[in-house]
């Protein structure tokens, strides 16, 4: 292990933290550094484990959400006054919905609020994403008090069956190639989500019945084999987070 | 009589002994289902013995092991009535939680159960959740390091380990508790013969060095039958028969090749050993060495061909140049240890795997290009999950939509599958089919557009006796009545013995052998079938060898 070893929640603290000082400042231009801070981060420390993947998926999602949140914003809702960009047709609407109008002129000012206000919510969805894919659910499950145990059962199940997820869903799409199905459009993936949906199922099953047979949860107190110790670096890394907090 | 038996076989030969697990009377019922798993089951397990389940798939094997430490009813639902106790506590009061400290379970696949990243973390899960001080945990880790020899795998994450070693470290983890029974369904069912002789000594060893007392489901009889006590036999209608295996093996349709090798040759006794079958068959062996025969294949139009194939994963070369032929009228097993590229090549041959250097032709095609019907029509593939290849609701639409993609009659398909499999019901959801029926259905998808070459991923895992025989007579019409091509990938020695004509051997991503399945298989030990090392130095892999032999000679 080359990479420094960090406590669970570190990432965890240090994300939360970013978070709620981006929601504080709510500047693009400060959600855009912590961004690229937050990528910096994350393509340089993570490791091959299979949840390290999560983070470009968290990417790929919020660049959707951001879409369809900017053309939903810029479509419907009421006009902003200002520079008129381009004009779209207005659809007609029956006379029992007042007050809102799809389509329209669209103005820079209708523009860029939609826009921040996406890249908003897509920076909070990228944070959840970069913790996630920095730290092993397991090592997380490890760490969380026995009290939370149904919450700790759910995390387990839905990290450790998410990203072998993933591979099934390769492993599925090419089994139906191999069939002769086409493997692109809404119709492919229906295809693909019911062995998935089945398999997980399953899958969850098993784990959780594997956890019950060996006792988890029947004790109220539980031993650590090699306790996991808080260092001063995580101190640093999650203080500079509560700075960036305490800043805004 | 039958009181007197049971008398007999509990009290007499039992005296003495503890007894460990107690079935009185179990009847067992699923909710929203007709079909009784167990009737009436009593069986008494003593301190130390090893006991292994048999009984066609979907009989209720897994049922019964997890009637041990009450993950059903508990986890599963179900009526159950009777009563199992495991050392004097009945699994009616107590949640398989409350078990952990006695009974240690494996599930079939022990990878869906890990909850650590690394291995002695894996291992110290059971004992943290169980409160046990620190410095007993240290302790017990290092004897299980030990004793399942991982001590140089400890700080290796799970997630990199072989299936072999996976299967190993879920033993452990369930050893480490000190649990007086373990229980495995199906440990060896997707390892390669020498792993599954690794886990299986392992267990051998437990049993007679501890004392534990172990319960064992397995398809794949050939492998453990000499390491058990007794057998229950679950016939598949909830009626379970309990005896040693000698008691078991003489009249039970489920029987490992040197049962059937005695019964054709008509001894009185069985044996359930390669020992004791040498024993009881010098006689047969004591003629002149006979010939190899040569399986002679006309080698006239070719398939498939491969030369300098090699596949890379990243860093980590999964095939290194393998060149070899196929030719219609082949069936050719691809055998090798866990993780050696048996499936990195047939993927490549069915064109999904992208190759890094050399050329694959199929049908004088490049077969990465192939589509659709086109696709269908040339290469047929069943991967090692035949239901990742359905998705529809029920049996029936799966056919009519196999019918549809192909252009073929209504019907067709559900005739193939009626072929290969009687009585299957076509508004069953094809997850409630057992697994050679799914495989089936599968099968006749595949069939049904009358591809050219069938390729099969590791198609036995989990199949049983009846099940396998079934697809070998299928590949066998495929392959010499209609002069197509068979590829399978196995680590089922019985299955190639019986079936292939070819075996092509990869270690380490290289093609270390490619003959005759008698050249192949015969020259190494850990590959041999059954009848090869009782019959050993004769020439013969199947018991019909054997009878064909003999009679030639009379």
């Amino acid at each position: 292990m080359t990479k420094p070893s960090l406590h669970p929640f570190t990432w965890w603290l240090w994300a939360i933290g970013l978070a709620i000082s981006i929601l504080r400042f709510d500047n693009t231009l400060y959600t855009a550094c912590c961004l690229v801070v937050v990528m910096v981060v994350v393509f340089s420390l993570r490791d091959q484990a299979p949840w390290a993947k999560s983070f470009d998926w968290t990417l790929k999602l919020s660049m959707w959400i951001l879409m369809v949140r900017t053309f939903i914003g810029i479509t419907i809702g009421v006009p902003i006054p200002g520079t008129e960009l381009f004009k779209l047709p207005i659809l007609p609407l029956p006379t029992w919905m007042p007050g809102i109008r799809i389509g329209g002129a669209v103005t820079w000012e209708r523009l860029s609020s939609s826009l921040s206000e996406g890249f908003l919510i897509c920076s909070i969805i990228v944070l959840f994403g970069a913790a996630a894919s920095l730290t092993s659910p397991h090592r997380l499950l490890r760490v969380l008090p026995i009290y939370v145990y149904e919450f700790a059962v759910a995390v387990v199940i839905a990290a450790s069956v998410l990203p072998q997820l993933v591979g099934a869903v390769k492993r599925i799409r090419m089994a139906q190639r191999l069939r002769g199905q086409s493997t692109r459009g809404l119709k492919s993936w229906r295809r693909v989500a019911i062995p998935l949906l089945e398999e997980s199922l399953a899958r969850s099953l098993d784990l959780a019945a594997a956890m019950d047979s060996r006792g988890y949860g029947v004790s109220k107190k539980r031993t650590r084999y090699r306790p996991i110790s808080w260092h001063l670096k995580d101190s640093l890394i999650v203080l500079s987070a509560v700075g960036l907090v305490a800043l805004s | 009589m039958a009181l007197e038996g049971f008398l007999d076989r509990f009290i007499g030969c039992w005296f003495g002994r503890v007894v460990m697990i107690k079935f009185s009377n179990v009847s067992l019922v699923y909710p929203n289902s007709a079909k009784t798993v167990l009737e009436d089951l009593n069986l008494t397990i003593a301190e130390g013995e090893m006991v292994l389940v048999i009984g066609p798939t979907g009989s209720g094997k897994s049922s019964l092991l997890r009637l041990i430490n009450g993950l059903v009813p508990h986890h599963t639902g179900g009526i159950l009535a009777g009563d199992v106790s495991v050392n004097g506590v009945s699994t009616q009061l107590t949640k398989p939680g409350g078990m952990a400290h006695v009974i240690g379970i494996v599930g079939q696949n022990p990878a869906n159960g890990f909850v650590a990243d690394t291995v002695e973390e894996e291992l110290a899960f059971g004992m943290e959740v169980l409160n046990l001080p620190n410095d007993v945990m240290r302790k017990r880790v290092e004897e299980i390091l030990d004793l399942l020899s991982l001590a140089n795998l400890r700080n290796r994450s799970i997630a990199t380990l072989s299936g072999g070693e996976q299967q190993r470290v879920a033993i452990g983890a369930a050893l480490v508790t000190h649990p007086k029974v373990l229980v495995l369904d199906e440990p060896t069912s997707a390892l390669d013969p020498i792993a599954a002789e690794e886990v299986l000594s392992i267990l051998h060893r437990l049993v007679h060095d501890l004392g534990l007392t172990v319960v064992i489901a397995e398809h794949k009889l050939e492998r453990v039958i000499q390491f058990a006590d007794r057998i229950v036999h679950i016939n598949g209608e909830g009626i379970a028969k309990v005896g040693t295996p000698e008691e078991i093996l003489i009249d039970s349709p489920i029987a490992p090749p040197i049962v059937h090798l005695a019964r054709a040759l008509g001894l009185k006794e069985i044996g359930t050993t390669v020992r004791q079958m040498r024993r009881l068959t010098t006689e047969f062996r004591e003629i002149p060495i006979t010939d190899k025969k040569k399986q002679e294949v006309a080698q006239l139009t070719e398939a498939i061909s491969f030369k300098d194939v090699t596949i890379t994963y990243g860093n980590t070369k999964a095939l290194n140049g393998v060149s070899s032929q196929i030719f219609m009228g082949e069936i050719v097993a691809i055998m090798g240890r866990n993780g050696a590229g048996k499936s990195s090549l047939l993927k490549a041959l069915a064109g999904v795997n992208q190759i890094s250097a050399g050329k694959i032709t199929v049908l004088e095609r490049d077969p990465f290009g192939l589509e659709g019907r086109e696709r269908r029509e040339s290469v047929g593939f069943i991967p090692q999950e035949p239901s990742d290849l359905l998705y529809g609701q029920s049996v029936g639409v799966e056919c009519e939509q196999a019918d549809a993609d192909n252009g073929v009659a209504p019907g067709t398909t559900l005739a193939v599958l009626e072929q290969l499999v009687s009585g299957v019901s076509i508004n069953t959801h094809p997850r409630d089919l057992s697994e050679g029926q799914r495989l089936a259905l599968a099968l006749s998808v595949v069939l049904s557009s009358n591809p050219s070459i069938l390729i099969l991923d590791e198609p036995t895992r989990g199949l049983d006796y009846q099940a396998k025989n079934e697809l070998t007579r299928m590949l066998l019409a495929f392959a010499t009545t209609f002069k197509r091509a068979v590829v399978l990938a196995t680590h089922d020695v019985e299955l190639v013995a019986e079936l292939a004509t070819r075996v092509i051997f990869i270690a380490d991503g290289e093609i270390v052998a490619d003959g005759s399945t008698l050249d192949v298989l015969l020259s190494s030990p850990a590959f041999a079938p059954q009848v090869a090392k009782v019959m050993s130095p004769q020439p013969w892999l199947r018991v019909k060898d054997v009878i064909a032999a003999i009679e030639e000679l009379r």
